[in-house]
């Protein structure tokens, strides 16, 4: 019955359902705005002048961007600076043989329009042609040239246990993991909160002795963490189709978008692939998305636990401040220990952070999704939660039973002690 | 087979001795008024009553069970500290508290539309607690109290808050509820409301009970001792009376309580002498002197004395 209650009215809620919609279409504004980024970024033009004194450097550089060199050799210093200021042209570089001879340094004049990743841009193109023209005029053979432009990559594949090779992601995995901890350390917040706030609101609009009359507190409790619990499933439900479905529309779409610009028209063929691939949701493995979520409520129901319990000491929301401490340090340090845990999921602060209930649901997801973890780990995480919570539920509840029928005052620690000894 | 029976219980907060070997008896039909000063030790007893608060020992019964979930369902409960959810509608707030006491949704949609018709409060069904004026919400409180039709009917200090015309309401409601049969039990610190309307006292002070039995009993073992009497002219007579106690006392008026078989017409003597007398009259105690009197002026707190007195 409570938890109907709270799942019915919650979902029904205005807040329900506009967090709902708006968080995917959040989401869906995020990718769509960074495709626009992508494809519109590439069409601002900038205009460098580059009076070349060798002939030889403007030409290479019309190769790499034809739009963005023109050649004003012949021009005085004068008239170039007066087209930079009627902003004609970006910005002018001037090229002598001392700059491919010597080791001169280039100087561009510019109007400051184009920012850093301008000069990144101009400086990089620059080397490049400017290598190429004192290799061209040391006359090297084509063999050492080869080699200089020769990369070595270094791919990456996994071995797993089985002993079957698979394509590394690591990255994307790291990207995953990331994610699905902060979006736990962002739901325990969130949902926790909520149950804290039902509580409080219970408190403030004093029904709560009226529902005490019919049901025991621990019911009450238990029936709100469970109906919050299925509304967060709900959503993340709602979320995640959501999302599986925007990334089956976002793919062609983007592509879609891509072929238009005709810059990037050749590239079709690699937007197409590239794409998909940053949005794909289902190569994530299932045996992840399950432990994402008995994490995510075990992660819940311990938090929430805790949160009923401040919210039923507090006698109104501002009070919660002092009493919130105690719960919100360890979701910080769990926060902290995931950026660590991204970067290196196997090390001994990753492991230890990961085994103790109070950081598990965070840190734990982030290595699973990174490394192979082994299988001790998390069934020994998991069972430290379970027990853990089975400790902080008892503890809640007595600070539940007696905080609902205490009015007037918050409680402090010192009463909180004295309740649970009760 | 009494409605309530508490049998020697106590409840302590940490040092704080709430109520102390607590005994009283409720019978069936009749209306039951849980007295005292504030902090007596009223509602913890009824919390206990309604199973949200357990004792430390003794036991108490409803219905001859002893208090538990299957209690709960028996009693319409409304505590002192009161209120809905105010984002909820009426109607859905009515239908998940009937439901929390048991009752089937449909017999529950027949009673509230029956009750909220009977406060012609049947338009508020599907509007938000939040939106409703305050004398509207408590209507909605009684019938979330009522509306699971139990046999039991406790409420804590019931009129604290209420407009008149709430309170009228449910005094008539309470008178109702009698008539129907029903038992009621409700407590309050105010003694004149108990004399309208109690059939049966428990007096409470610092978490025992002083005295409990039938007000007409009570009323009629301490005898008419009481003068009341009316007056215009000198009140100064009333200081020079010795083994009396005054209540109520004011330019015109006073309640004087005889205590070592003085004789009444002394006191009339003494105040004809320099007054024209309007009314003279002798009466049974009321119930603030009874519980003076049984608890002893030094043992009542100054401040709680003020309060009685208000």
């Amino acid at each position: 019955m409570v938890l109907k209650r709270e799942y019915l009215t919650r979902v029904k809620s205005k807040g329900f359902i506009w967090a709902t919609i708006l968080v995917p279409a959040g989401f869906a504004l995020f990718i769509g705005v960074m495709i626009f980024v992508s494809v519109w970024d590439s069409e601002i033009s900038y205009t460098i002048g580059v009076a070349d004194e060798t002939g030889m450097i403007v030409k290479s550089l019309q190769e790499i961007d034809d739009e963005r060199y023109t050649d004003v050799s012949g021009l005085s210093v004068d008239s170039l600076r007066a087209m930079v200021q009627r902003e004609e042209l970006t910005g002018y570089v001037i090229i002598t043989d001392d700059h491919i001879e010597g080791s001169q340094s280039l100087e561009l004049i510019f109007s400051g329009s184009g920012g850093l990743q301008l000069l990144t841009t101009v400086r990089s193109d620059f080397r490049e042609t400017i290598r190429q023209e004192r290799l061209a005029r040391a006359e090297v053979s084509d063999d050492v040239r080869a080699i200089f432009e020769s990369r070595v990559a270094l791919d990456s594949r996994r071995l797993t246990r089985e002993g079957e090779e698979r394509e590394d992601d690591t990255e994307f995995l790291s990207g995953v993991g990331f994610l699905m901890g902060v979006i736990i350390f962002g739901a325990i917040f969130g949902y926790g909160g909520y149950i804290m706030r039902g509580v409080i609101e219970e408190k403030t609009n004093r029904i709560i002795e009226v529902i005490a009359s019919s049901v025991r507190p621990i019911e009450l409790l238990t029936g709100k963490m469970a109906g919050v619990g299925a509304i967060a499933i709900t959503q993340f439900a709602i979320w995640i189709l959501a999302f599986m479905g925007l990334s089956a529309v976002a793919g062609p779409i983007a592509a879609a978008f891509m072929s238009n610009s005709e810059q990037m028209g050749a590239d079709m063929a690699a937007v197409e692939s590239e794409i998909p691939a940053f949005l794909d949701l289902p190569t994530i493995e299932t045996s992840l998305i399950v432990y994402f979520i008995i994490f995510f409520l075990l992660g819940y129901m311990l938090y929430s636990s805790l949160f009923a319990a401040i919210g039923s000491a507090a006698d109104s929301e501002t009070d919660t401040q002092q009493l919130m401490l105690p719960v919100t340090v360890p979701i910080f340090i769990a926060y902290a220990i995931l950026f660590h845990a991204m970067r290196s999921p196997d090390s001994a602060l990753s492991v230890i952070g990961s085994l103790i209930p109070f950081f598990a649901p965070i840190v734990m997801v982030t290595r699973i999704a990174i490394t192979e973890v082994p299988f001790w780990q998390t069934s020994l995480a998991i069972l430290l939660m379970i027990v853990t919570f089975a400790g902080t539920m008892w503890l809640s509840a007595k600070i539940y039973k007696v905080g609902i029928l205490s009015y007037g005052k918050s409680a402090n620690f010192k009463d909180l002690a004295k309740w649970i000894r009760q | 087979m009494k409605p309530i029976e508490v049998d020697h219980v106590s409840k302590s907060f940490g040092d704080t001795k709430a109520v102390q070997d607590v005994s009283f008896e409720v019978e069936k039909g009749r209306i039951f008024g849980l007295l005292g000063p504030n902090g007596a030790g009223k509602t913890t007893t009824i919390r206990m009553v309604n199973y949200i608060t357990l004792p430390d020992s003794g036991t108490l019964l409803v219905n001859g069970i002893p208090v538990g979930q299957k209690t709960q369902k028996l009693i319409g409960y409304m505590p002192e500290e009161r209120g809905l959810y105010k984002k909820m509608k009426v109607g859905e707030q009515l239908m998940y508290l009937a439901q929390l006491k048991g009752m089937t949704a449909g017999s529950a949609r027949e009673k509230i539309k029956y009750w909220l018709e009977r406060f012609g409060a049947y338009d508020w069904h599907s509007k938000v607690v939040g939106e409703l004026s305050k004398g509207m919400s408590q209507k909605i409180q009684f019938i979330s109290t009522i509306v699971h039709d139990p046999e039991i009917y406790i409420f804590d200090e019931p009129f604290s808050g209420l407009d008149p015309i709430n309170s009228e309401l449910l005094k008539e409601i309470i008178i109702e509820l009698k008539d129907m049969g029903k038992t009621i039990l409700f407590s309050t610190h105010r003694m004149e409301q108990v004399e309208q309307m109690c059939d049966d006292i428990c007096l409470f002070n610092n978490g025992k009970v002083v005295l409990t039995g039938s007000l007409r009993n009570i009323k009629k073992d301490f005898g008419k001792n009481t003068v009341l009497i009316e007056f215009e002219g000198d009140g100064s007579f009333i200081d020079t009376l010795a083994d009396v106690r005054v209540n109520n006392r004011s330019t015109n008026f006073a309640e004087i309580r005889i205590l070592n078989g003085l004789n009444s017409q002394e006191i009339l003597k003494k105040a004809m002498e320099k007054n024209e007398i309007h009314r003279f009259q002798l009466v049974e105690p009321s119930l603030n002197e009874i519980f003076i009197s049984v608890v002893g002026e030094d043992n009542i707190k100054k401040q709680q004395l003020e309060e009685l007195k208000a």
